[in-house]
């Protein structure tokens, strides 16, 4: 297929120049996003005072974050008696026995494949759908938009007794391919509402200059438009890779069986069973961490496209 | 986005294009129904399906094994002699009124002061940190911090010699729960708005600061106008999502091996809780459905007249 064609690259790769950045005379030039206003208003004693504040809350975020690693290195007695202490020494009993023997081994398995599995599959049956939904104007185009749209009001409690009703019926209760159906299924909703929303704002003409050159629909959306949405698609995948690690109240209702436990259930069970075998507030950070760590590694890796796809959803 | 304006036809800009295009067009109509069925399929079978068998649920006797016995509007109006769900139902107002507007107050002030700030973008990652962290763990933590000798009352007592303040007692705990709340969710709207304001061309502050706007006349002639469609849909957004609090309040259940005491449930706690949850699950399936969908169709009426409050003329810039 041959794509340069500079009709359809103009109207995309144009560089557009925005005057009204820098105006003669008023401004100075703008210096890395920092906005002329700052010198201005940085005298204000009441804007001191909430930067303070905004920094008060940024410590706060770190410090229990750096509290639940450093505990999850500590015994239970030095936690109580120097909670912001570091720890004495590498406690790593604590690690050992949540991974070793509160099972937090298999669930992390359990969970790290059907948050993976689901999610992948969840965007190979909604990309195909919010392509058509985005680029096919038929009649039914926007009323379905909207009716997907909708799912996303649906909250787990309403649909959680019908739902295990139907899967004991085909013995997938207490299952985790069960899990699996249910976490695809009900993720489609919001992906194909974020892509559809995605989808609209790519650019036409080089799908149109693909049709030109002769490659069929189908073609020009595995070839096309599939690239062209990625950084949308990659999006979507991370944000709901997120969701299904932590879920919790579907997990809780279909899985019975402790070595069919996700993340979050090991941990509450981990919670739960400090009643009768005692308080090991080590183990519960060593298995709070095996949950928040998999999710800040994702982060720290890919934050930007985190963010920008929670605006997405809610921007234009 | 589609909450915010449903999309409406776009005229079709093929028009005068050749007429491969046009062809090209036709059949991709024909990939319609195949590529959209699929995710149709699933959605009706697992999401549309399962709230119209609780709609139909919600009107019977039913423990999940005997037969199901009509009851017509029995459930509804027993819901209404429980004060059990009635305090869920009030709860649950309590997070979305009240929570909600602190969230939403905090998040603004937070913006207004975070877009001029040196390093921003470090402070808006680690604000919206606990957005992507289980809620289950910020719940430890959260009872961690409150707990009769953690770490809140350790530093008072050092500092101020202070007696241990009881935050988790029957009494604060559900004022606990709220601040839990506004603390996990500020970061997600700091997150949004700060992207909606970042679109405002910069170039109306400076007029606006030019005609002698003070930080109050800017926020409301510049700023709100001009980010309302976003708030508008954020504020939907909250809505719904305060509905789905479920894991934040169910941990405080804690060690006891049960769910958290019924004064701070909030209508999914109450779905649980009268279903599979707790020691000794009630499986009062029918009843639960009905309080499920008597949410349901208050949040959707609620987010009806809340989009009609704040629809605006939109404004393009």
């Amino acid at each position: 297929m041959n794509f340069e064609n500079p009709g359809a690259q103009a109207g995309v790769l144009q560089p557009r120049s925005d005057p009204a950045v820098v105006r003669e005379g008023h401004d100075r030039p703008p210096s890395g996003g920092k906005s002329p206003l700052v010198s201005k208003a940085g005298a204000d004693p009441l804007r001191a005072l909430g930067r303070v504040l905004v920094w008060a809350f940024v410590t706060f975020n770190l410090l229990v974050f750096a509290f639940l690693i450093l505990s999850s290195f500590k015994t239970t007695t030095d936690i109580f008696s120097a909670p912001w202490g570091i720890p004495s020494s590498l406690h790593l009993a604590n690690w050992e026995n949540a991974w070793n023997e509160s099972g937090f081994a298999r669930a992390t398995l359990n969970t790290a494949g059907l948050a993976l599995g689901a999610s992948v599959c969840t965007l190979a049956v909604s990309a195909p759908a919010a392509y058509v939904l985005s680029r096919i104007r038929t009649r039914s185009a926007g009323p379905l938009s909207v009716f997907f749209a909708l799912g996303l009001g649906i909250p787990a409690q309403v649909t959680v007794i019908p739902l295990f009703e139907m899967m004991s019926r085909v013995d997938l209760v207490n299952s985790l391919l069960g899990l699996f159906i249910i976490y695809t299924a009900t993720h489609v909703p919001f992906t194909v509402f974020l892509l559809t929303g995605f989808m609209r704002t790519l650019p036409r003409e080089i799908e149109e200059a693909a049709a030109i050159d002769g490659a069929s629909p189908f073609r020009s959306f595995w070839q096309v438009m599939l690239p062209l949405a990625r950084s949308g698609l990659i999006t979507v995948l991370i944000l709901n890779i997120i969701s299904m690690w932590n879920e919790t109240l579907l997990g809780i209702v279909f899985l019975q069986a402790v070595d069919k436990y996700t993340v979050s259930l090991a941990l509450l069970n981990f919670l739960s069973s400090m009643q009768f075998s005692g308080a090991d507030y080590g183990g519960l950070f060593a298995g709070v961490c095996i949950l928040v760590l998999p999710m800040l590694a994702l982060y720290l890796w890919l934050w930007r496209r985190i963010i920008e796809g929670i605006t997405l959803g809610a921007g234009k | 986005m589609t909450l915010a304006t449903p999309p409406a036809g776009e005229p079709r800009r093929w028009r005068g294009s050749p007429r491969s295009t046009g062809a090209f067009d036709r059949s991709r109509r024909r990939l319609f129904l195949p590529f959209v069925v699929p995710a149709l399929v699933l959605y009706l079978a697992f999401v549309i399906g399962p709230t119209l068998a609780a709609l139909w649920i919600s009107f019977h006797r039913w423990d999940g094994i005997s037969e199901m016995r009509w009851n017509g509007l029995g459930n509804y109006s027993a819901l209404f002699g429980d004060p059990t769900f009635l305090t869920a139902l009030v709860n649950t107002l309590i997070i979305l009124v009240v929570a909600g507007a602190a969230i939403f107050a905090i998040s603004f002030v937070l913006t207004m002061i975070v877009r001029e700030m040196r390093g921003r973008s470090f402070i808006r990652s680690v604000l919206f940190f606990p957005h992507i962290v289980s809620a289950i763990v910020l719940s430890i933590v959260w009872g961690f911090i409150f707990e009769h000798n953690g770490t809140v009352n350790t530093i008072l007592s050092k500092m101020f010699g202070a007696e241990p303040i009881p935050w988790l007692n029957s009494d604060n705990l559900f004022s606990m729960i709220l601040i839990g709340t506004v603390w996990i969710s500020t970061g997600l709207y700091v997150t949004i708005i700060l992207a909606a304001v970042d679109r405002i061309p910069r170039y109306f502050y400076e007029d606006a600061l030019l005609a002698g706007a003070n930080a109050y006349q800017r926020l409301r002639f510049v700023t709100l106008p001009l980010s309302w469609d976003v708030i508008s849909v954020a504020a939907i957004f909250w809505t719904i999502s305060s509905l789905k609090i479920f894991e934040f309040i169910y941990a405080f259940g804690g060690t006891t091996n049960d769910l958290p005491p019924p004064a701070v449930w909030n209508s999914a706690l109450f779905v649980y809780g009268e279903s599979f949850g707790g020691r000794s699950p009630s499986y009062l399936f029918g009843y639960a459905s009905a309080s499920a969908i008597l949410m349901l169709v208050l949040f959707t009426v609620l987010i009806v007249v809340l989009r009609r409050l704040l629809r605006r003329d939109s404004i393009e810039f």
